[in-house]
C-alpha cells in the first residue's frame, strides 16, 4: 500500500510547488488540504512531510515566505512563488509529464508472463 | 484569491519583526496543528483528542527538529547573501553614480585623498617622534635615558651629557641590569678626494647587549675590544655596508680608516639600528678605544650619555634615589672643595627622547600638527557633508520613490554611507600615495636628523585606513539621514520635487563651519612664521647671512694626539691655517677671512684675574670665554668695536699684551668707567697686564638665545692656542658659496685630510628647526584648508544658483539690473565666510594661551596676523563667489522658465 504511494511522497515538492502557483500566498495547511482535496486523499504522507519540502524549494529561491494574519486572525507563515520558482515549475511539469507518458506506455502493454 | 489578498497587507509590517528560526518553525507547526484540530472538532472530535490527533498525522516529533535544522541553515545563507546582496548593490551604485556624476566624484575623492593624505603623513611623523621606540630595541620600556639635574647659577638645569666616570659610577646600581655609554659623532672615513664624513656612535661594549639587539652579520665588539689599547674594531651600519661596500660579506676583517686611525669591520649591524637616538649612525666603535684617552677618566670631561636597563620590579622612584647616592658618592671629593654642587640629583628619563627632560621641542610641534592635520580632515568632511546634501537634495525624488516602494530607510541610509566609504577608499588610497611624497618632504627637509626607516609601515596604513573609514562615515551620516527624512508625498506631489529655493540649515552651518576652521589654522600658519622670521631677523651680532666657518680636519703631525706621545706641533697647525686663509683669499665670492680658536658653538674659559676685583661675577650664560684670533677678524664676522680699537697686525708676538672685550664684559667688571686701559691677567699665573684697547658689541657664541655671558679677545699672535676654525665672509649669500669653497680647500695641503665647509645659517638651522617645521606644515595646512573650503563655499553657491535658475529667470525678466544679481550672491558667499571668519577668529582668540609656549617673541594674538587672516579669507571667498555669481546674471528667462 504505502509502498506504491512513494513516487507521489516524491513528487510531494511538485504537487506543493503547484498548488503555491495556483493558489498565490497560501499557507502549509492549505497547501496539504489543496494537495489531498486534489488527489482525493491519495497521498499516503505524515503532515509534517510538507514542511521539509517547502523549506527545500524556499532555501532554493522557488519560493519566498512571510509571516502574516490569517483569515481566522492566526499568526501563519505565507508562501508565494518566486520567479526562479516560476521556471523551475515549468522544467518540472515537463520532466513530469515524460514521466507520466513513459509509466502509461509501459502499463497499456500486456505483462509478459 | 480573495483568501491571499487580505494577508498581504499585513506582510510588511510583520516582515519588520522577523522571528529567529526555531520560533518560525514552532509557530508554523502550531499553525498547522490549530487548524488540524478545528477540522476534526469540526468532524465531531473532541478539542482534547482532534488535537493529539492533529500532533499524531503530523509527526512532530519526526519533523520538529529536522525543520528546526533546515530553518537554521537556511536563514543562515539568506541572511550572508541579504548582506552581499547589499554590498554589491552598493558597491555597483557607487560605480554607476560615479561615472553618471564625474565632477561629484572628484571632488569628494581629491577633498578626502588631501585630508586624510594630511593624516597619514603626520602620524608617520608622530609615530616616530613621540609613540614608538627606536628599532630594534628589546622591552623599551625598561630602558632609561640618564639625566643629571643641578642647580647653576641658582638655576636648575638638566643635562643628559656627563662625563664617563659620573656614568661608570651608576654600574654599582642595584636595580640596573645594564649601563651603556654613548657618543655621537662625525669622522672621516678615507682619506683625500675620496674622504666621506660618516655619523659615528663611540659606544661602551655593554651598549648593544643592553639594548637586545643581534647584529646582521658578524659580531659587535665585545669586552675585551673596549679597553685601552686593544686592537680598533667596528661596527658599520647596514645601510653604509650597502652604500659603499656593495653588500660584500668579504668585508668583515677588512680595515675601515676613520679620521687617520685603521678600525678592523668585525660585524655589519641590522638595517635601521640607531641605538638610543633617532639620528642616522653610520659606524659603531668602543668608547674606550676611539675616545680621548685621557677624557675618559677625567670628570671635568662632559662628552658622554648614558642608558640603563631597569631590573624588573624596580620602581622609577627608588631607582632614582639610588642613582643619585652613587651620583653624589662619585663627586664627593668636588663637592667637598665646592667645585659641585651637592644637590645634584640623576632623573631617569623615558626611552623615547621626545617625552623626557630636555626634550626638542620637534615632537611637541608634531603632535599639535597632528591635531592640525585632524582639523584638515574636519574641514574635508564638512566639504563632503556638503556635496552629499546638495546632491541629496538633487536625488529627494529618487530617494522618496524607493522608500514608497518599501525599502527601508536604515537601509536607504546604509547604502548611502556605505557608497560614501566607498568613495573614500579611493581617496585613501590617494592618501597613501600623498604621504609618501609629503612625509619624504618632512623629512630630508624638516626633519634631516630623524632616520626614519619604513616610511610608509603597517602603523601608517592602519591609520590611514581608520580615517578613510572614519570620514567616509561621518561625512556621509548626517546627509543621508536628511536626504531620507520628511514627508513622502509633499516631495512627491511637489512641483519641482528636490527644488527649494532655500539652502538647507546644514549647508549654511558647514560653509561657516568650514571658513571658520580655516581661519584657525591660517591664523596658527601667520603665528609660526612670524616666530620664524622673529628668529630669523635676530640680531646675533654676527652677520649671520654672510658667514661660513671651516674647519680643518688635520693629520700628521699637526693632528692633536695623532702620534702618541708627541707634542702637537703648533707651528705646523698654524702654518696650514695661514695658508688655508691665503687660499681663500683667491676665491672670488670669498670677502675676508679670519682664524678663531673658539668657532662658533665652542667655549673656552682660563684663569682670569682682574686687580682690584676680588672675584669675577658669574652670569648665566657662563664665561668670561676667550677667542684667541688674527687681525681682522671683528670686521670679517661683523661685530662692531664701540669703543678704542679692534686688534691689528702690529700687535705681534714682542709687542704689548692687547685684548678686545665684550660690552657686557665692560659693563659687568666696570660699571663706572668705560674699561678702556684696564688690565686682565690672563692665565694661570699670570705676571703680565693684558690691556682691554677696545670695547665689542656682543655677539652670539652658540644660537639664537644665548644667555648673557662675558667674551674676550687676544691676538693669536701672542698667545700659543691652537687654531680651530676659519670664519668666512662671503661677498653674497655664504650659503651659496659652499660649494665653491669647499672646491678650493680640497687637497690644498697634504697635512689636511678633510675641510669641512658650513654657513652658519646651517650651523643655527637646527635651533630653528620646530619654527622651520611649524611654519611650513602650518601654512601647508592652512593653504591646503583655505582651499577645500573655498571649493565648498563655491560648490554651495553654485548649487544655489543652479536651484534659483527659475527664480532668477524671473527676475531677469521683470527687468532686474544684472550688477544686482552678482552681488546678491557675493554678498551671499562672502557673508558666510563672514560668519565664519568671525568664528574662526573667536576661537583663535580663545585657544591663544594654549600656542604660547611653541611660539618665538610672538602674541598668539598678534593683531597683523588676525588681521591679515581675515581679510585673505574675505579676499579669497569673494573669489569663490564670483563665478556662481557671474552664472547667476547669464540665465536666460526664457529657458529659466520653459524648463519647468
Amino acid at each position: 500500500m504505502s509502498q506504491s504511494l512513494s513516487v507521489i511522497q516524491g513528487t510531494l515538492e511538485l504537487l506543493a510547488l503547484r498548488t503555491v502557483a495556483a493558489r498565490g500566498p497560501v499557507h502549509g495547511f492549505e497547501i496539504l488540504d489543496w494537495i489531498r482535496r486534489t488527489t482525493d486523499d491519495a497521498l499516503e504522507v505524515e503532515d509534517g512531510a510538507l514542511y521539509p519540502a517547502l523549506r527545500r524549494m524556499e532555501k532554493r529561491g522557488w519560493i519566498a515566505s512571510a509571516w502574516g494574519i490569517s483569515e481566522k486572525g492566526r499568526r501563519a507563515r505565507y508562501y508565494t512563488l518566486t520567479p526562479v520558482g516560476k521556471r523551475a515549475l515549468a522544467t518540472e511539469d515537463k520532466r513530469w509529464t515524460r514521466y507520466v507518458n513513459a509509466v502509461a506506455k509501459l502499463s497499456a502493454r500486456p505483462a509478459d508472463g | 484569491v480573495s483568501e491571499g489578498r487580505g494577508p498581504i497587507r499585513w506582510l510588511h509590517w510583520l516582515s519588520i519583526s522577523r522571528p529567529s528560526a526555531n520560533q518560525s518553525v514552532d509557530w508554523e507547526i502550531e499553525h498547522h496543528l490549530e487548524e488540524a484540530s478545528d477540522r476534526l472538532v469540526e468532524a465531531g472530535w473532541s478539542p482534547e483528542d482532534a488535537r493529539r490527533e492533529a500532533e499524531r498525522r503530523f509527526g512532530v516529533r519526526r519533523y520538529g527538529p529536522a525543520l528546526r535544522r533546515i530553518e537554521r541553515e537556511r536563514i543562515m545563507v539568506a541572511r550572508g547573501s541579504r548582506w552581499l546582496d547589499f554590498v554589491i548593490e552598493s558597491f555597483v551604485g557607487a560605480a554607476r553614480g560615479a561615472r553618471r556624476d564625474r565632477g561629484f566624484t572628484i571632488g569628494v575623492v581629491v577633498t578626502l585623498a588631501l585630508g586624510i593624505g594630511a593624516n597619514a603623513t603626520m602620524y608617520g611623523i608622530v609615530d616616530r617622534l613621540l609613540l614608538r621606540a627606536p628599532d630594534h630595541v628589546e622591552d623599551p620600556g625598561a630602558v632609561r635615558r640618564v639625566f643629571v639635574e643641578r642647580p647653576f647659577v641658582g638655576q636648575l638645569t638638566t643635562t643628559s651629557t656627563i662625563t664617563v666616570p659620573d656614568a661608570t659610577d651608576l654600574q654599582a646600581h642595584s636595580g640596573f641590569e645594564a649601563v651603556a655609554i654613548y657618543s655621537r659623532g662625525v669622522r672621516t672615513m678615507g682619506l683625500g678626494e675620496g674622504a666621506l664624513r660618516v655619523w659615528t656612535s663611540l659606544t661602551s661594549h655593554d651598549f648593544f647587549p643592553l639594548l637586545g639587539v643581534e647584529p646582521r652579520l658578524g659580531r659587535f665588539y665585545a669586552e675585551a675590544d673596549d679597553r685601552v689599547g686593544a686592537e680598533p674594531t667596528a661596527v658599520i651600519s647596514q645601510e653604509l655596508w650597502e652604500r659603499t661596500f656593495a653588500s660584500d660579506p668579504s668585508v668583515l676583517g677588512d680595515a675601515l680608516e676613520l679620521s687617520g686611525r685603521s678600525y678592523t669591520i668585525v660585524g655589519i649591524a641590522p638595517a635601521g639600528l640607531t641605538g638610543v637616538d633617532l639620528a642616522p649612525v653610520d659606524v659603531w666603535i668602543p668608547l674606550r678605544v676611539a675616545g680621548d684617552e685621557e677624557c675618559a677618566s677625567d670628570r671635568g670631561c662632559y662628552w658622554v650619555q648614558a642608558a640603563v636597563r631597569l631590573a624588573t620590579g624596580v620602581s622609577q622612584e627608588s631607582a632614582e634615589a639610588e642613582a643619585t647616592a652613587l651620583h653624589v658618592n662619585g663627586r664627593r671629593d668636588d663637592i667637598q672643595d665646592g667645585s659641585y654642587p651637592r644637590e645634584s640629583r640623576v632623573l631617569l628619563g623615558p626611552l623615547i627622547a621626545a617625552r623626557g627632560p630636555n626634550a626638542a621641542s620637534e615632537g611637541m610641534v608634531a603632535a599639535w600638527l597632528t591635531g592640525v592635520s585632524l582639523v584638515v580632515l574636519l574641514i574635508a568632511c564638512a566639504n563632503v557633508a556638503n556635496l552629499l546634501l546638495a546632491q541629496g537634495a538633487k536625488r529627494r525624488r529618487e530617494v522618496a520613490v524607493r522608500l514608497a516602494l518599501g525599502v527601508s530607510r536604515a537601509e536607504l541610509v546604509g547604502q548611502m554611507v556605505l557608497q560614501n566609504v566607498l568613495l573614500a577608499g579611493l581617496g585613501g588610497a590617494l592618501a597613501l600615495v600623498i604621504s609618501r611624497w609629503g612625509g619624504a618632504f618632512i623629512r630630508e627637509t624638516l626633519l634631516p636628523g630623524v632616520l626614519f626607516p619604513d616610511a610608509t609601515n603597517g602603523r601608517v596604513v592602519a591609520v590611514t585606513v581608520a580615517a578613510t573609514l572614519f570620514a567616509g562615515f561621518i561625512a556621509a551620516l548626517g546627509p543621508s539621514l536628511q536626504a531620507t527624512r520628511g514627508r513622502l508625498t509633499a516631495t512627491l506631489t511637489e512641483s519641482r520635487p528636490g527644488v527649494s529655493s532655500r539652502r538647507s540649515r546644514a549647508r549654511t552651518l558647514l560653509t561657516i563651519a568650514q571658513a571658520a576652521m580655516s581661519v584657525v589654522l591660517l591664523v596658527g600658519a601667520g603665528l609660526f612664521v612670524r616666530s620664524l622670521g622673529e628668529l630669523r631677523g635676530l640680531d646675533l651680532g654676527l652677520d649671520v647671512d654672510r658667514l661660513q666657518l671651516v674647519r680643518l680636519e688635520l693629520m700628521g703631525s699637526a693632528l692633536p694626539g695623532e702620534i702618541p706621545g708627541q707634542q702637537t706641533d703648533r707651528a705646523e697647525q698654524a702654518r696650514i691655517y695661514r695658508l688655508a686663509v691665503e687660499r681663500l683669499r683667491t676665491v672670488p665670492e670669498v670677502e675676508a677671512a679670519a682664524v678663531t680658536s673658539s668657532p662658533f658653538q665652542w667655549g673656552f674659559g682660563t684663569n682670569l684675574r682682574v686687580p682690584g676685583l676680588d672675584s669675577i661675577p658669574s652670569l648665566p650664560g657662563g664665561g668670561p670665554y676667550y677667542y684667541s684670533v688674527t687681525p681682522g677678524y671683528f670686521d670679517v664676522v661683523g661685530v662692531r668695536i664701540i669703543r678704542g680699537r679692534p686688534l691689528e697686525t702690529s700687535d705681534g708676538d714682542g709687542a704689548a699684551r692687547v685684548a678686545v672685550i665684550s660690552e657686557t664684559m665692560a659693563r659687568s667688571l666696570w660699571p663706572e668707567g668705560d674699561g678702556l686701559g684696564e688690565c686682565l691677567m690672563v692665565g694661570r699665573g699670570a705676571e703680565e697686564c693684558t690691556t682691554v684697547v677696545g670695547i665689542a658689541e656682543d655677539a652670539a657664541r652658540g644660537g639664537f638665545q644665548d644667555e648673557p655671558f662675558m667674551a674676550y679677545y687676544m691676538p693669536f699672535a701672542q698667545r700659543n692656542d691652537a687654531p680651530q676654525g676659519i670664519y668666512v665672509r662671503t661677498k653674497g649669500k655664504s650659503a651659496d658659496a659652499v660649494g665653491v669653497v669647499s672646491a678650493a680647500l680640497r687637497g690644498f695641503e697634504p697635512g689636511v685630510r678633510y675641510p669641512e665647509v658650513r654657513s652658519l645659517r646651517e650651523i643655527l638651522e637646527p635651533d630653528a628647526r620646530s619654527w622651520t617645521l611649524g611654519a611650513t606644515m602650518f601654512t601647508v595646512f592652512g593653504l591646503l584648508a583655505l582651499v577645500v573650503a573655498a571649493i565648498g563655499l563655491y560648490s554651495v553657491l553654485a548649487f544655489d544658483v543652479a536651484q534659483r535658475t527659475r527664480e532668477l529667470g524671473i527676475r531677469t525678466a521683470l527687468g532686474a539690473r544684472k550688477d544686482r544679481l552678482l552681488t546678491d550672491v557675493v554678498l551671499d558667499g562672502t557673508r558666510l565666510a563672514g560668519l565664519g571668519v568671525a568664528l574662526g577668529l573667536s576661537v583663535a582668540w580663545l585657544a591663544a594661551p594654549y600656542a604660547q609656549g611653541l611660539l618665538f617673541q610672538v602674541s598668539p594674538r598678534e593683531p597683523a596676523v588676525l588681521g591679515i587672516v581675515a581679510l585673505v579669507l574675505l579676499a579669497v571667498s569673494a573669489l569663490a563667489s564670483l563665478a556662481p555669481g557671474l552664472r547667476a546674471t547669464r540665465v536666460d528667462p526664457v529657458i529659466a522658465l520653459k524648463s519647468d
